[in-house]
């Protein structure tokens, strides 16, 4: 199965939380609904980050927090050669994290066509 | 609530620590025992507090309060270790405040420290980027110098900050540094070779776009130590205990990225604010303040949250040199994180220490004249949980 992103989406006021949270942030009810996370989105500020914790085989790696259209703010790599704060970016998924027997998966976003 | 003092402080020499944990954290505790007064026996401490972030993932040792205060010749003393990030010192001298001011304890002992330098950089890294979100941050690489680079783009773009602004604080902490004996870095770096000279980018390369190897700091041991007292019982130690007249704490969103403002450090703002109404002061009343620089920016950001400066000129009273000894508001009088070190735990034992230490008179070539009120704060993940403490001089 293709790894995807989520929202998490309150069942009872609709507000959008993304990573999961136990509570609503708007209205405290404690159910949602997963909803894809994916699309374009605005890069607010990056990073690139040249010592890098344990376990990346890499000399650098480029962050950013980008904001989806539907508002919500994330934290992803960046695999782009241009990178401004203000760009366009589209928002795929991809293995962030090497692990021992396990890929961990996250948003690394691109430059939008 | 009864009023809480300071009576003795002890610091060992942040750097590199040969020896066990447990014997780094017992330089520190001794020191402020004898500067208590204090005699190392059962009965003469009611608590002890251990504040360390990394002990039981890096030096593989827990339960060192229980450890500590055997060692010491303590018991049966009550014990606990303290978790709160870089931010376990303050939160240790709060709890400790907190025994005495309710009447369960009189006398308190507070020792915070880390030993980082037994692992390699990545592997300290990685394990201070543990405190991240799991999933959200952790798992994609980042770290704390990851978020500090992306705030710091944030702020350069808002408000004007450049990179020479940081430099120079950073070379202002290191000055400050060479008057403090038991700061890790006793070297000044020069100013142009590390920002203008054709080599900088050699001599000073990026750690974290766009904050260079000055602008953060470095990975130290250490241990710092406080004896905490009741004031009613001020006269059995020999000199007048400097009060702890204000203690504020808030916590804010752990995901970096959902902050509604991301140049906000609104943890910051409330606990100082909390810490201000507490003690009864406003930030003018404020003589002396050390600030938590783990990376420059946040010297500039804490100064304007805790209400030193307006919005977004922070830098700008830097430039102008209100931080430096003599100036306005001296900033990091001890070399701050930057110059000082920065092991974890002792952190914000060790603001506190220099706080006493100025508030006494005691600072030698650092010292601010006069000072009666001092500020510090304590970061604990990216501006998630912040303490701020207020020391205050009560007159003879």
């Amino acid at each position: 199965m293709e790894p995807k992103m989520n929202a998490y989406k309150c069942t009872q006021c609709g507000q959008l939380h993304h990573p999961a949270y136990f509570i609503c942030r708007q209205c405290g009810n404690r159910t949602f609904e997963a909803v894809p996370l994916e699309g374009e989105a605005t890069l607010l500020t990056f990073t690139r980050v040249y010592n890098l914790p344990e376990g990346y085989m890499k000399p650098w790696i480029a962050f950013g927090i980008a904001r989806f259209t539907n508002g919500l703010c994330v934290s992803g790599q960046i695999d782009s050669d241009y990178i401004a704060a203000g760009m366009k970016l589209t928002a795929t998924v991809g293995v962030v994290k090497e692990g021992v027997g396990k890929d961990y998966f996250g948003f690394i976003f691109k430059q939008a066509d | 609530m009864r009023k809480v003092g300071i009576a003795g402080v002890g610091h060992t020499k942040f750097g590199r620590v040969d020896g066990s944990f447990l014997e780094m954290l017992s330089l520190a505790a001794v020191e402020a025992l004898d500067d208590a007064g204090i005699k190392t026996a059962p009965g003469s401490v009611d608590q002890v507090f251990v504040a360390t972030m990394g002990a039981g993932m890096i030096n593989r040792i827990s339960g060192v309060a229980s450890a500590l205060v055997d060692t010491l010749n303590l018991r049966p003393a009550m014990a606990e270790t303290v978790e709160n990030g870089p931010a376990s010192g303050a939160s240790a001298v709060k709890l400790a405040y907190m025994a005495v001011a309710s009447g369960i304890c009189d006398v308190v002992l507070v020792v915070g420290g880390e030993m980082m330098r037994v692992v390699s950089g990545w592997e300290a890294t990685d394990f201070v980027a543990t405190m991240l979100h799991p999933e959200a941050e952790y798992q994609y690489g980042l770290t704390l110098p990851a978020f500090a680079g992306m705030f710091t783009r944030l702020y350069m773009d808002k408000y004007g900050v450049t990179e020479k602004d940081l430099a120079i604080i950073a070379v202002k902490n290191h000055e400050n540094a060479m008057h403090n004996p038991v700061a890790h870095i006793q070297l000044v770096p020069d100013l142009h070779a590390i920002t203008e000279d054709e080599d900088a980018h050699v001599i000073n390369p990026y750690v974290a776009e766009p904050l260079r190897m000055y602008d953060v700091c470095p990975v130290s041991d250490g241990a710092a130590a406080l004896v905490l007292c009741a004031m009613d019982i001020a006269d059995r130690f020999p000199g007048k205990p400097i009060r702890v007249a204000g203690i504020g704490q808030a916590t804010d969103t752990h995901v970096v990225a959902e902050r509604e403002v991301p140049t906000d450090l609104l943890a910051v703002r409330l606990a100082a604010e909390r810490a201000y109404r507490m003690a009864g002061l406003k930030p003018e009343d404020i003589d002396v303040a050390e600030l938590h620089d783990a990376f420059q920016i946040l010297e500039v950001a804490i100064s304007e949250e805790a209400g030193f400066f307006p919005r977004g000129e922070g830098h700008l009273a830097a430039r102008r040199g209100d931080t430096r000894v003599g100036g306005k508001i001296p900033i990091n009088t001890s070399g701050g994180l930057k110059a000082k070190g920065h092991p974890l735990g002792a952190t914000g034992v060790s603001q506190v220490v220099e706080l006493v230490r100025q508030l006494r008179g005691e600072g030698g070539g650092r010292q601010v004249q006069g000072a009666r009120n001092g500020l510090a704060v304590n970061f604990g993940g990216f501006g998630n949980n912040v303490v701020a403490t207020i020391l205050s001089r009560e007159e003879e």
